[in-house]
């Protein structure tokens, strides 16, 4: 039993047109093989040789292209969630060191409370609640994403695109709250 | 059948495909094809994909098998038997509304 030229150019063909994690994409394409390979058993149990059965199997299955593309909202949502629940693992970790780091060096220096840490540089009373706004947004985005790509997608109005956007939104946000934080310290 | 007017029915077909027990892909694909005397005659690349959006929304659940060949088998989760039970409920009435709509009349029996 062959996999036939036919069989191995249409899986390329998929391979080329399909985005996201190579994990996925790896899975992705297997699962097509084997089913193909099964399609390819079924037209041979039905009379064909060997390379007429693995083309038949092809036609079969369609439009290479055509299948990446319908593939492609679930590849778009499953990086979304990765991106979401890194900033989730790594956003309060970050936020710890930093304030560890600051309390620290006011402990060390001995001349204020470790609360009071941002002190009151000049420009720093505004970049404060900037700082916070930002952080809100990207602990909802996040979540949003992670709840708009999991199991809770079908409660959620139907947006193919909502999981991407909100992921890209979290995403830009903090490096927003990065950007300000950063400010802050050098202010 | 063309694949455009299965659209809105295929992910209802894909959940009644696994009522009986757990299937393959393909397994799947020849349920539809059979269980529909050779109506439903979509692309089979196209049910992978539906696969796996029902899998992200927890109405099946994939796992990838041994048996001779590397297959990946999906089983109706909890949420997938209920999802099932609604739409065939749905499907009843929708159906029913659509033949009375439909289908002509019943002439009166000429004695």
């Amino acid at each position: 039993m062959t996999n036939g030229p036919r069989i191995d150019a249409w899986l390329r063909q998929v391979t080329a047109a399909l985005p996201g994690p190579a994990r996925a994409r790896r899975d992705i394409v297997a699962e097509l093989r084997s089913g193909m390979l099964d399609a390819a058993d079924a037209h041979r149990r039905a009379g064909l040789p060997d390379a007429a059965a693995a083309a038949a199997a092809t036609t079969e299955f369609g439009d290479p292209r055509q299948v990446a593309e319908a593939f492609r909202p679930e590849l778009a949502a499953r990086h979304a969630r990765c991106v979401a629940l890194t900033l989730i693992a790594t956003g309060p970790p970050i936020g710890l060191l930093w304030a560890g780091a600051a309390a620290a060096s006011h402990i060390a220096i001995r001349h204020a409370p470790p609360w009071d840490w941002a002190g009151a540089p000049p420009g720093s009373p505004a970049a404060l609640p900037l700082a916070m706004a930002a952080i809100v947004v990207t602990a909802w985005a996040a979540l949003l994403t992670v709840a708009a790509t999991g199991r809770l997608a079908r409660w959620l109005p139907g947006r193919p695109g909502l999981a991407p956007t909100t992921a890209a939104k979290s995403g830009s946000a903090a490096m927003a709250a990065d950007m300000t934080i950063f400010a802050l310290l050098a202010s | 059948m063309r694949a455009e007017t299965l659209k809105g029915h295929l992910d209802g077909l894909l959940l009644a495909s696994l009522d009986a027990g757990p299937r393959h892909g393909y397994a799947i694909m020849e349920a539809l094809r059979a269980g529909s005397g050779g109506q439903f005659d979509l692309p089979t690349g196209t049910i992978y994909p539906a696969l796996r959006r029902l899998e992200r929304a927890g109405l099946v659940h994939g796992t990838w098998a041994e048996d001779g060949r590397r297959r990946r088998v999906y089983e109706l989760t909890a949420a997938g038997r209920r999802a099932l039970t609604a739409e065939r409920g749905t499907w009843r009435d929708f159906s029913a509304a659509v033949t009375a709509l439909l289908e002509p009349a019943p002439r009166p029996v000429t004695p």
